[in-house]
């Protein structure tokens, strides 16, 4: 049994310690907002909180996150009371197909969450997720729009 | 209504108030696929394309769409047409998915709208009916991701007519109901006559019992509120907040769930399976299933079924494409191409100028096969209710899949329910047929036989191992190009050769005058399938074609754009395009002082012309893109923003695949498997795209697909300037 805090509730799973996170997510608990993407921590279409962390959950044991909080896209934010990322991401028209964007979104909290105040720079570095429809730019503008945000 | 337009609007009152209105147009609209000689399912020639409009009581209109969202944002773009020949409030325009429900998704889109609003479809549509789901989609997909100029008019059309003739009855009801005068006219979802104001909802009822008119006229593009505006896309919000249902996500009681092997050669089965006792004992797995091309395992978890598929031992059949390599495919490409052509286009007499004393320049070029990588994997998921089966899954024409689904479960159409789903990138690769003749959904065929055999709801995902080394690609293409220049540095004569049957399509043939032309291609059955890839042939030709007039222009010391502009007429929109993006980028040819370079190139497609320019540094002898310039030239921009998107979105789609696309065939399958093979531009290697859309009254091009095609060249004439000339693709291979 695997023990996890998800999305504030402690939990336990009868899964496999090598089960990835992303699976435990998908199908133990049902939450599909987190996607899968390539399985082997290249796209980041499964980034999910561990800790505060962005993690890429489809090659991280569900075991590694035992006792930890896990959360996922689901609390980020709703229509009514949306992350400052969504109304950016909004507000600059970002996703096309939307697949990867869940993904973009928790990376996109993770740092500014650990940088509340991100270069255009600092923000190449970290966003290393995949956006097959090409939307980059609108990411980066949409993060550093949060940002301000955020800090005012 | 002129019958030359070969479309009928027909409607009454809608079930449950309201009026209907649906447009129905015949004819020959798919040159995009009957150049490519795909054959579709259904009645052949007749292209039927329709529409709903619902005008509701409580003065909102709705616009009915049996089709998923797709990707690009085309449902704003029809309800921002809809709502200014309509003239109404942007509030009052409702884009509408078919839901998910039977009655909606078993792809008896036409009966089941015409069943909800006007009770019965007229007796001529009926023979047509079963083919308006597909039809739909491909107005959809022009007007999302390009499509050909003669699907775009219609679409453009289209939608414009159902909403004049809407407009037209409104204003006829009040006349009619309420005496109003012939100065009747519309004002933001009223109808005004004087000082008097009706809601169209008010008048709908009596709208709804008149004859649909055949005098509407269209409004003029000075009575426009919303075409050529950035208005937020519908679907976005969804999106962000995660309601939006992709396939993948769909789930029913009781799933299990599949996992997928492929022999791993083209066309081989599957002869054995050497570990089959080892499998079924690991954790989860239920079953395991030998089908033909592919083993299937099926698990309680799909990582299970993953984790099973990883581990299994299996052999491939013997077959004639074991043998085959990318350098076997390009030798015979080779010797094709000194073999026997066909011609496709010609100017003048190659043959009578080509012993001409000049230099004879040749280039040959090579551009290797690619996947689509959609984001999405490929996945369906299928279960029985009853005798009924259904598939869900993102797809581009739900209604061929339904029909290859009941065709593969050996059950009638009727009891076969299709649930279309949002899809994680399209680009090509959900269509259900190729180029090729491969069957590009084989995943449908997979989830029905193992739904047919063991009755219970699986979901069965491809993972992405499977996705890239099972796609139907786009095209590896050899290509021979030859030119000789004249005393004034002006090609006497330009001939190419490119193998496959795309080298016959107007992207191939050179726009430049020029007064020897011969264009001509090789063709034979593909050994590896191959399909439709964002922008199709554009894609090749444009690297092929801009990258050697740009070497006919370094032979002649010329500035490459002033070379292109003087092989053009001053009117010609290559030339227009061309000039501007000059002005765009501040152009400058030669090497900065900071190591940069500027490369052009513009190819015209889906009736969008675009000139780009790319900034190019060689770093570590590996080509980087620092800023690009987009000029492009559409007619009506329905949607700036979206078209600006769809344009940022291209250039990064094509830049993967010029710097590191590319599939090799080894032992008649594809070596690459995942994104650490097959890379994909990430944000830190984006270059800043600056786009300038020119707009006109001609109508719309497509934008979904005709960023890609100029980056690839754009970037290699950029390199050759740094003194690196490229002819085959990737570049950073």
């Amino acid at each position: 049994m695997i023990s996890i805090t998800l999305n504030g509730r402690e939990q336990s799973f009868d899964v496999e310690a090598d089960m990835p996170l992303l699976w435990l997510i998908r199908e133990e608990a049902g939450l599909r907002g987190t996607k899968f993407g390539c399985g082997i921590a290249q796209c980041g279409a499964c980034t999910v909180h561990v800790d505060g962390q962005a993690v890429r959950s489809c090659m991280y044991p569900a075991v590694a996150a035992q006792d930890k909080q896990v959360n996922t896209v689901e609390t980020l934010g709703s229509k009514d009371a949306p992350h400052a990322l969504q109304t950016a991401w909004i507000k600059h028209q970002v996703p096309q197909c939307g697949y990867c964007q869940s993904g973009m979104m928790m990376a996109a909290a993770a740092l500014l969450q650990n940088n509340a105040n991100p270069s255009g720079e600092d923000i190449d570095v970290a966003m290393t997720n995949i956006c097959r429809c090409g939307t980059y730019s609108r990411v980066k503008a949409a993060i550093l729009d949060a940002a301000k945000e955020i800090s005012s | 209504m002129s019958m030359t337009r070969r479309m009928f609007v027909f409607g009454g009152a809608a079930i449950g108030g309201g009026l209907a209105l649906g447009v129905i147009g015949l004819g020959t609209h798919l040159a995009v696929h009957d150049r490519l000689a795909v054959q579709r399912e259904g009645n052949g020639k007749d292209t039927l394309l329709n529409l709903w409009l619902r005008v509701n009581q409580d003065n909102t209109v709705t616009l009915l769409s049996p089709h998923t969202e797709m990707g690009q944002g085309a449902g704003t773009g029809l309800t921002q047409i809809v709502a200014d020949e309509l003239d109404l409030n942007w509030d009052q325009i409702k884009l509408e998915l078919a839901p998910p429900s039977t009655e909606f998704s078993n792809g008896g889109v036409f009966e089941g709208f015409i069943g909800e609003m006007i009770g019965k479809a007229p007796k001529w549509a009926e023979h047509i009916a079963s083919n308006a789901f597909n039809r739909l989609a491909d107005v959809l997909n022009m007007q999302m991701t390009g499509g050909s100029a003669s699907i775009r008019f219609t679409g453009w059309n289209i939608m414009r007519e159902a909403a004049a003739a809407a407009r037209q009855m409104l204003i006829n009801a009040a006349i009619d109901k309420h005496s109003a005068s012939a100065n009747t006219s519309t004002d933001s979802g009223f109808v005004v006559d004087g000082d008097n104001r009706w809601s169209y909802g008010e008048l709908v009822e009596h709208a709804a019992t008149l004859a649909v008119p055949e005098d509407y006229v269209l409004r003029s593009p000075s009575d426009r509120k919303f075409i050529g505006k950035a208005m937020p896309r519908h679907d976005l919000p969804d999106k962000v907040f995660l309601k939006t249902q992709y396939g993948i996500d769909r789930y029913v009681d009781g799933m299990r769930y599949a996992a997928i092997a492929h022999s791993g050669v083209f066309g081989a089965d599957v002869a054995s399976i050497d570990n089959l006792d080892e499998i079924i004992a690991m954790r989860g797995v239920l079953a395991v299933e030998k089908m033909g091309l592919s083993v299937a395992v099926i698990a309680d978890n799909p990582w299970r079924a993953e984790k099973a598929v990883k581990a299994l031992k299996i052999t491939a059949a013997s077959h004639e494409n074991s043998d085959i390599s990318s350098a076997s495919i390009e030798s015979f490409q080779r010797q094709s191409l000194q073999g026997e052509l066909s011609d496709a286009h010609a100017v003048g007499d190659v043959t009578s100028v080509q012993d001409g004393t000049g230099e004879t320049i040749e280039a040959e070029f090579w551009v290797p096969y690619l996947a689509h990588a959609t984001m999405e994997p490929m996945n369906a998921s299928a279960w029985m209710e009853g005798n009924k089966l259904h598939v869900a899954a993102g797809v581009q024409n739900p209604l061929y899949v339904r029909a290859h689904a009941a065709k593969i479960a050996d059950m009638d159409i009727e009891n076969v329910v299709f649930h279309a789903h949002s899809m994680g990138g399209g680009f090509g690769r959900r269509v259900g047929f190729s180029m090729s003749e491969d069957n590009p959904i084989m995943w449908i065929d997979e989830v029905v036989t193992l739904v047919k055999k063991y009755q219970f709801p699986i979901k069965l995902t491809w993972s992405r191992e499977a996705d890239t080394r099972q796609d139907v690609y786009r095209p590896a293409i050899l290509a021979n190009f030859s030119a000789q220049l004249d005393e004034n540095g002006k090609p006497s004569y330009w001939k190419s050769a490119s193998y496959g049957s795309e080298g016959g399509a107007p992207a191939a043939m050179t726009p430049y005058n020029i007064g020897n032309v011969q264009v001509q291609f090789a063709n034979h059955p593909s050994p590896i399938p191959v399909g439709f890839w964002r922008s199709v042939e554009n894609s090749q030709h444009a690297f092929f074609n801009e990258s050697f007039i740009d070497i006919l222009a370094e032979k002649a010391q010329t500035d490459p754009i002033a070379y292109r502009l003087s092989l053009l007429n001053k009117d010609d929109d290559h030339a227009k395009c061309l000039t501007e993006v000059a002005k765009l980028c501040n152009w400058q040819h030669g090497v900065s002082d900071d190591g940069k370079a500027m490369g052009v190139a513009v190819q015209k497609s889906f009736g969008t012309m675009v000139a780009t320019v790319a900034e190019v540094s060689l770093q570590n002898n590996k080509a980087r893109v620092h800023r690009v310039w987009v000029v492009t030239d559409s007619g009506v921009v329905v949607n700036p923003d979206s078209a600006t998107a769809q344009i940022e979105g291209g250039i990064m789609f094509g830049l993967t695949a010029a710097l590191y696309g590319r599939c090799d065939i080894e032992n008649g399958g594809v070596k690459q498997s995942n994104f650490h093979d097959y890379p994909i531009v990430k944000m830190t290697e984006a270059p800043i795209v600056k786009v300038k859309l020119l707009q006109s009254d001609n109508i719309p091009g497509g934008f979904g697909e005709v960023g890609v095609p100029t980056i690839a060249p754009a970037v290699a004439n950029a390199l050759a300037v740094l003194g690196k000339r490229l002819t085959r693709l990737p570049i950073n291979a």
